[in-house]
């Protein structure tokens, strides 16, 4: 009797037998009810960037060899970062509304203010000269941006037929091995059906011309790069919310050809069919994810590493960045993983820098990654609004 | 352009772009809220309709809000010209300043019927998650007990058309659902909580 008792109480948990009232707003469906009163929510981004003395990069924790030092600071808001054909580095921001140009002055970065009053420019992308800016319904360009620094032309659109919504609007902005600019689109609620034009990655030619989807059913992708031998695309994807404190998984995800559909909003980590839109739907019908990442990780940054500066084993490896849960009682993420590929066998998935959270007190997290000419690795810091510089020498 | 415009320029733009931290300061953020007394109230606590109520509201959040006013994002007539001439030191102590004065009730004429069920609507959403219970609000998550009707409806209103500042899309995901009864039903319930509560 006790085990039908136990049985049943499982079965309620697992199935979803989850209390999602019609009435609840998208980002509270499926809320279990261990969660309901639950005061779990988003952490807030600090109003300004911290100081120096602020920055605890000792912290960081490395494998033996590699050393954090604080590279540039007072970005406020700081995300992703993309490199100028004359050295300028160029940093975005998501609610600070600004995009930066970092220029290095050998001891010193100088950091410029080049846009601001954006919505949500998280998207970066620079080719031949031109900057490009990705906010929530827009694409646009500078031309000649490091020419003039200090007096930036105007931002011309690219492209602007994107949706409007917020919720999941801000993109990650990146040119493929093809040429043409990829960003996401994501699904505008925690969970929903979104409408088709929602929930994927997409890319459209430098020009504007030639929209078109790429991959399906990705909720919201913030990072992603291409292997560098095989020319094949990679993300991570945050996985919904109030599904539980250990469900579902981050995922790390495998694109090798457009079309691909990756489950979103019927099936979670690949084998989770969602209680409210899996009942139709079964998880086999979808690309599964290549690593399950860990729960409400929230992995942003993906670079595959091509320097020289490290170990020769992290050549091809790839990067991710990982900016930390809300949605879960334990903090987990705030760290960077590294991803090894093998052939014929399953990825390597371990942690490479780690030490923001200390206890379930953070004071930072890392976002975004980028590989300096050196083959160091720079680190973007959105909630102190720095970025880290890392190094290895034997 | 000349060398020496160059260099306010670069300097202008360095300021703007590199100012780290700033310790607040509360006697310069009351010294800094002489002007905002006329519409706001002496101690942040607005009586005019449709005026939102600064004092008690988290510091973190009323930053935030200047910041978005100072860039654009959001827009008052007001507000836009006032935050255009403020630095980000000048943010911090206003927002400080504010966040440490008590909150008072403030009465608005609300229905019962309303009231009751915007009561349910504000437990179905789960307003108190963010909010926290009793809506007195946390970091970046404004208190809402202590507005008034008016700015209540006016809120909830621009959250659905996206010219309320939303900072992520949160409110935009909340209020998606709610139909215009809904959000006047959910502003009595506020609204009537800000006519009793006196809790800092």
């Amino acid at each position: 009797m006790r085990h039908v008792a136990v049985v049943a109480v499982l079965a309620v948990l697992l199935l979803g037998a989850f209390p999602a009232s019609a009435d609840d707003p998208p980002w509270k469906q499926g809320m279990p009810p261990e969660l309901k009163d639950s005061p779990l929510a988003p952490i807030a981004q600090p109003p300004a960037p911290k100081a120096p003395g602020e920055i605890p990069v000792d912290k960081i924790k490395l494998p033996p060899g590699f050393k954090a030092s604080l590279w540039a600071h007072g970005i406020h808001n700081a995300r992703v970062m993309t490199w100028g054909d004359k050295g300028t580095l160029f940093v975005s921001s998501r609610v600070a509304g600004n995009v930066y140009a970092v220029v290095d002055k050998g001891g010193a970065r100088e950091v410029k203010t080049i846009a601001k009053g954006l919505n949500l420019p998280n998207g970066v992308a620079f080719r031949n000269g031109t900057l490009y800016i990705a906010e929530v319904s827009r694409i646009t360009k500078m031309e000649r941006i490091e020419d003039r620094l200090d007096d930036p032309p105007a931002m011309t659109v690219v492209y602007d037929i994107l949706p409007r919504d917020l919720p999941h609007g801000w993109k990650y902005l990146a040119f493929g091995p093809d040429g043409k600019l990829y960003f996401n689109i994501g699904a505008p609620c925690n969970i929903c059906l979104p409408p088709d034009t929602h929930a994927n990655i997409s890319r459209v030619n430098a020009d504007g011309t030639g929209f078109e989807y790429y991959a399906h059913g990705v909720r919201n992708s913030v990072g992603f790069d291409w292997h560098p031998v095989t020319k094949e695309l990679y993300f991570a994807t945050h996985a919904r919310d109030w599904l539980g404190e250990d469900v579902p998984s981050d995922r790390f995800d495998h694109a090798p050809r457009k079309g691909l559909h990756f489950g979103f909003p019927f099936c979670h980590q690949g084998d989770i069919p969602d209680p409210e839109f899996g009942k139709t739907r079964t998880c086999s019908e979808f690309a599964p994810p290549l690593i399950k990442t860990g729960p409400h990780v929230a992995g942003n940054g993906v670079r595959f590493y091509t320097g020289a500066m490290f170990p020769a084993e992290y050549k091809n490896r790839a990067f991710l960045a990982q900016r930390g849960s809300w949605n879960r009682t334990q903090k987990s993420g705030f760290r960077v993983m590294m991803v090894t590929l093998r052939t014929g066998d399953v990825p390597k998935y371990e942690v490479f820098a780690e030490g923001w959270l200390q206890g379930d007190q953070i004071w930072g997290r890392p976002v975004y990654v980028q590989e300096m000419r050196d083959g160091s690795l720079l680190v973007s810091d959105d909630y102190a609004g720095a970025i880290y510089r890392i190094t290895y020498q034997r | 352009m000349p060398l020496a415009g160059l260099w306010v320029v670069a300097a202008v733009l360095a300021m703007t772009a590199g100012a780290p931290a700033h310790a607040a300061d509360l006697d310069a953020g009351r010294h800094k809220a002489e002007p905002c007394k006329t519409c706001h109230g002496p101690d942040g606590n607005a009586t005019t309709p449709g005026i939102p109520s600064l004092a008690g509201q988290p510091a973190i959040f009323t930053h935030w809000q200047l910041i978005k006013f100072r860039d654009g994002r959001r827009k008052d007539p007001q507000m836009s010209a006032f935050a255009a001439s403020l630095s980000d030191a000048d943010m911090a102590d206003l927002a400080a300043y504010y966040a440490a004065q008590p909150s008072r009730p403030r009465p608005s004429p609300t229905d019962p019927e309303k009231v009751a069920i915007g009561g349910r609507l504000a437990e179905q959403h789960h307003c108190a998650s963010c909010h926290r219970p009793g809506l007195v609000g946390h970091e970046q998550v404004p208190r809402l007990v202590g507005q008034d009707l008016t700015y209540l409806v006016k809120l909830l209103r621009g959250f659905k058309a996206q010219t309320a500042g939303d900072l992520d899309g949160t409110m935009s995901m909340a209020v998606e659902r709610l139909s215009e009864a809904d959000i006047e039903n959910l502003a009595h319930y506020i609204a009537d909580l800000s006519g009793r509560s006196a809790r800092p």
